[in-house]
C-alpha cells in the first residue's frame, strides 16, 4: 500500500467520515486515492483556515476528533488560526498536512514552510512524518492524542514521498508513550476535603467550565449541585453544563457576566471552579476576584491549570465527570445559613437583571436573539461569532442543554461561527443549526457559504448587522474616551445581494414587527438562509466590567435606556 | 574582554527531565519555556544509560509565573517522560567552566596554584595565553570566573549546569 492510502485507511479505522480540506501540489498523492475510501466524504471548503473552523464545530456537535487536510507551505499555514482556536478551547482536532519531499525539507522548496514549527505552539503534539511506515502507528497515536485527557488539535505533517511510497502497514493497536498521562484518578483525600468544604460553607459558589461539556459531567454537575445546595454558573464556554432556568443557577461569570453571578462570586466565601481555566475573562482584575473567598477549589484535568492564574487550596486533578462522581456520595446537607444565601442571591438576581434598550425605535439584537429562541424549542445548536452577537448569543438564549451553544471563547477568533456551523450541521444533520455573526466577523469566512449551498446544509444565518465593529466601538465608546478609530463598516456589502451571489436566500430585517416572518421563511425554506437584521448600532453588551477593573464595578445597561 | 554576566538566581528553578530524543525535542522544551514567559538560564542535553532517552537540566527563570509552572508546563510535552523540580531537593549541581586568559611569568605560576586549590586545573597554554578548567557548583563557578577576571579574560565557554538528586541526606561518598 502506498502512504496514501495507509492514511486513508487508518482515517476510516479510527471511524472518520467527514474530511474537511484542500487539495494542492504536496498532498496530491492523498487525493489520487481519496475516490477509492468511499467511507470517507470530503468537503471541499473555501479556504484552509474554513477547513480549520469546520473540523472544530464537527468536533464540538459530535464529540468526536474533527479532520482536516491541507497542503503544504500557504494551505498548511492558512490553518493555523483554526488550530489555535481548537487548541485554546480544548477540541480535538486532526490536521493532515502535505510537506514537499523528504529530501527537499530545509531547501526552501516551491510551498516549503516548517510547518512542525509554527504549529507547534498551537497544538497538542504534532509530527513530521518522514518514512512511509510511520504513516499507520503516527495516525493512530494523533488520534489517541487529540481526543484523550484533556483533548486538542494534533498535526501530521506528511512528506511527499512518505505519502508514495509503499510499505505493508503494521496496524498496532499499542500505543508507547512513556511520557504521556492523560487521565488521572482523583485523589481522594482532596475530594472528601473539597465535599467537607462545600458542606461546611456559609456562601458557596460553583463555576463550569468547557471541561464539565468536554466530559459530559452535566448531570453529575447538578446533582453535585443539588445536593450540596451550592448556586452554579458557568464561563462563556461552559454556557449550557448547567440549565440556565435551573433555581440554583447563576448564568454567566466573568468580564459579561450577570450581575448575579458577579455578586455572587464576589461574596462567596467558598468557589469551586470545574473543567476550566479561571482565565482573566473570568477574573477581570486577578487581585479583585473573589475577595472573600476563603477556600478556592479547583478541579480540572489538567494539572498544570492548578495554581497557574489562581492557587487553590484544594486541587482536584480528574476529569470533571470522574471527580464530581468520587464527590457526590461524600457531600451532606449545608448547614440552616445556606437559606440566607440563597436568599441574597435571589435579591441580587431581582436587583440586577439582563436588561436592554427596548423603545427607542431600533430593531434590538436582544429581541432577535429572543425570538429565534421562541422558534427553537431548547433543541437548536447556536454557533457564534466573536464580539457583541456572542455575548447576546450567550445571555440572551435559555440553554437548558448541554452542547447547543459553540463559540471560540478562549482565542476569540473572528469567522469562526460560519464554518464552525457548517462543520456542526454536517455532525448533527438532525439538528437545526443557527449561526449568530456580526457583519465584520462574518465577511471574514463568508467565502465558506459556498459550502452550505453546494450541500444544501439547513444552516440558518442571523446576521446582526449594526454596520459598525461593535465590540470594539464598544470598547472605544466607554474605555477609550469615545475615539471612535476604524470601526465604520458601511463600506461592507449588501448582504442579501451577496447571499444572492452565492446562491442562497436571503433577506433583510429592520424592525421587530417583521421577527416572526422573517423567522418563518428562514424554517421553512430548505437549505441555507441568511437573514440581515439591521439592528441598533448603539446597541451595547451589558453587564460590562470596565478595563482593568474587578468584578464588583461591573456597568449595567443605563437606566435611560431600559 | 567578556564580562561574565550578574544572574538573579531568586527566581531559577532546576529542572531535570527525561526526554524522547525525537527530532526537534529540544525545540519544543524550549519553544514551551518561551511562549509561557520563561528564561533559559542553563540548558544541558546528553543521553541517558536508556537507548533513545536523553536527559535535560534545564535552568529556567520563571519570569512573572509561579514558580511550579515550569516544571508543569514543560510535563504538558508528549514527550517529557519523567520531569522534575529538583531547586529545593537535596541534589548535586556540577557546572564545567573552560577560561582563557592573558596571564605569564610569575603571575601565571601563582594563578595555576589558586587553580588548583579550587580543584581546577591547567588544560593549556602557549607564551601568551592559557586555559584553565573548573567544574563546581554555580557558586565556586562563580567565585573562580571572579579570580580570573582581574587578570584579563579572553574567552568562556560554560556547559550550564547539570543535575542529580543526592542519596537523600544520606552522608555518603558522594560526600555533601
Amino acid at each position: 500500500m502506498t502512504g496514501a492510502d495507509i492514511l486513508l485507511e487508518a482515517l476510516e479505522r479510527e471511524g472518520v467520515d467527514t474530511i474537511f480540506g484542500y487539495p494542492g501540489g504536496a498532498n496530491l498523492p492523498i487525493y489520487q486515492r481519496l475516490h477509492a475510501h468511499p467511507k470517507l466524504r470530503h468537503i471541499l471548503v473555501g479556504h484552509e483556515q474554513g477547513a480549520a473552523h469546520m473540523a472544530d464545530g464537527y468536533a464540538r456537535a459530535s464529540g468526536r476528533p474533527g479532520v482536516v487536510f491541507a497542503t503544504s507551505g500557504p494551505g498548511a499555514l492558512n490553518t493555523i488560526t483554526g488550530l489555535a482556536t481548537a487548541f485554546m478551547d480544548s477540541v480535538p482536532l486532526v490536521a493532515v498536512t502535505g510537506q514537499v519531499a523528504s529530501g527537499m525539507v530545509g531547501r526552501d522548496a516551491f510551498q516549503e514552510s516548517d510547518v512542525i514549527g509554527c504549529s507547534q505552539p498551537v497544538t497538542k503534539h504534532n509530527y513530521l512524518v518522514t518514512r512511509v511506515e510511520d504513516v499507520a502507528p503516527v495516525l493512530k497515536e494523533a488520534f489517541y492524542i487529540a481526543s484523550s485527557g484533556r483533548p486538542g488539535p494534533v498535526l501530521i505533517d506528511i512528506c511527499k514521498d512518505a505519502q508514495q511510497a509503499e510499505c505493508e502497514p503494521a496496524w498496532e493497536e499499542r500505543i508507547q508513550r512513556p511520557g504521556y498521562r492523560p487521565a488521572f484518578e482523583p485523589d481522594l483525600s482532596q475530594v472528601e476535603r473539597a465535599a467537607a468544604a462545600l458542606a461546611r460553607a456559609e456562601r458557596p459558589v460553583i463555576l463550569a467550565g468547557h471541561g464539565v461539556l468536554l466530559s459530559s459531567a452535566e448531570q453529575e454537575l447538578i446533582a453535585v449541585a443539588e445536593k450540596a445546595v451550592v448556586p452554579t454558573g458557568t464561563t462563556l464556554l461552559g454556557v449550557g453544563a448547567f440549565p440556565v432556568r435551573h433555581p440554583l443557577s447563576l448564568h454567566m461569570t466573568g468580564f459579561m457576566g450577570t450581575g448575579w453571578n458577579l455578586k455572587a462570586v464576589q461574596n462567596a466565601d467558598l468557589l469551586m471552579c470545574v473543567g476550566m481555566r479561571v482565565d482573566d475573562r473570568v477574573t477581570a482584575k486577578l487581585n479583585d476576584w473573589a475577595p472573600r473567598a476563603e477556600t478556592f477549589i479547583h478541579v480540572d484535568i489538567d494539572r498544570s491549570e492548578m495554581g497557574k492564574n489562581v492557587r487553590p487550596h484544594l486541587e482536584v486533578v480528574a476529569d470533571a465527570g470522574t471527580a464530581l462522581r468520587a464527590m457526590l456520595p461524600h457531600l451532606v446537607p449545608p448547614p440552616a445559613s445556606r437559606g440566607a444565601w440563597l436568599t441574597q442571591i435571589d435579591r441580587w438576581r431581582e436587583e440586577h437583571p439582563l436588561r436592554y434598550a427596548k423603545s427607542n425605535g431600533h430593531l434590538q439584537p436582544q429581541d432577535v436573539m429572543i425570538a429565534m429562541y421562541e422558534r427553537c424549542a431548547d433543541e437548536a445548536i447556536v454557533v457564534a461569532d466573536v464580539g457583541q452577537n456572542q455575548i447576546w448569543a450567550a445571555l440572551w438564549w435559555n440553554y437548558l442543554k448541554p452542547g447547543l451553544f459553540i463559540n471560540s471563547g478562549g482565542a476569540g477568533t473572528m469567522g469562526f461561527a460560519l464554518p464552525a456551523a457548517i462543520g456542526a450541521k454536517f455532525a448533527r444533520p438532525e439538528k437545526a443549526v443557527w449561526c449568530v455573526a456580526g457583519e465584520g466577523g462574518f465577511v471574514m469566512t463568508a467565502q465558506e457559504l459556498s459550502v452550505a449551498v453546494k450541500h444544501q446544509l439547513d444552516v440558518k444565518i442571523v446576521l446582526l448587522n449594526n454596520f459598525c465593529l461593535g465590540m470594539v466601538r464598544q470598547f472605544q465608546d466607554d474605555f477609550y474616551g469615545g475615539v471612535r478609530s476604524e470601526v465604520d463598516l458601511r463600506h461592507l456589502p449588501d448582504f442579501v445581494k451577496l447571499a444572492d451571489a452565492y446562491g442562497l436566500a436571503g433577506i433583510k430585517v429592520e424592525r421587530a414587527e417583521q421577527l416572526p416572518e422573517a423567522f418563518d421563511f428562514a424554517q421553512r425554506t430548505p437549505g441555507p438562509v441568511l437573514i440581515d437584521f439591521r439592528i441598533d448600532p448603539s446597541a451595547n453588551v451589558y453587564p460590562i466590567v470596565p478595563l482593568g477593573a474587578g468584578l464588583n464595578d461591573f456597568w449595567e445597561q443605563p437606566d435611560d435606556y431600559a | 574582554m567578556i564580562t561574565p554576566e550578574v544572574v538573579d538566581t531568586r527566581r531559577l528553578r532546576v529542572v531535570t527531565a527525561i526526554v524522547q530524543d525525537h527530532p526537534g525535542v529540544l525545540s519544543r522544551v524550549s519553544g514551551m519555556v518561551r511562549r509561557r514567559g520563561f528564561n533559559i538560564q542553563g540548558l544541558t542535553v546528553g543521553p541517558t544509560g536508556v537507548p533513545g532517552r536523553s536527559r535535560m537540566t534545564l535552568t529556567v527563570d520563571a519570569g512573572h509565573a509561579e514558580a511550579d509552572q515550569v516544571e508543569k508546563q514543560l510535563d504538558r510535552l508528549i514527550e517529557v517522560i519523567e520531569i522534575r523540580d529538583v531547586t529545593d531537593s537535596p541534589k548535586l549541581l556540577r557546572e564545567l567552566a573552560i577560561v582563557k586568559v592573558s596571564v605569564t611569568g610569575e603571575q601565571r605560576e601563582q594563578t595555576t596554584r589558586e587553580v588548583q586549590g579550587f580543584g581546577g586545573r591547567l588544560l593549556a597554554a602557549n607564551e601568551a595565553l592559557v586555559i584553565y578548567e573548573l567544574s563546581g557548583e554555580f557558586e565556586s563557578v562563580e567565585s573562580f570566573l571572579g579570580l580570573m577576571r582581574p587578570l584579563g579574560i579572553v574567552d568562556i565557554a560554560r556547559s550550564g549546569p547539570v543535575a542529580m538528586t543526592s542519596l537523600a541526606g544520606l552522608a555518603g561518598p558522594e560526600g555533601e
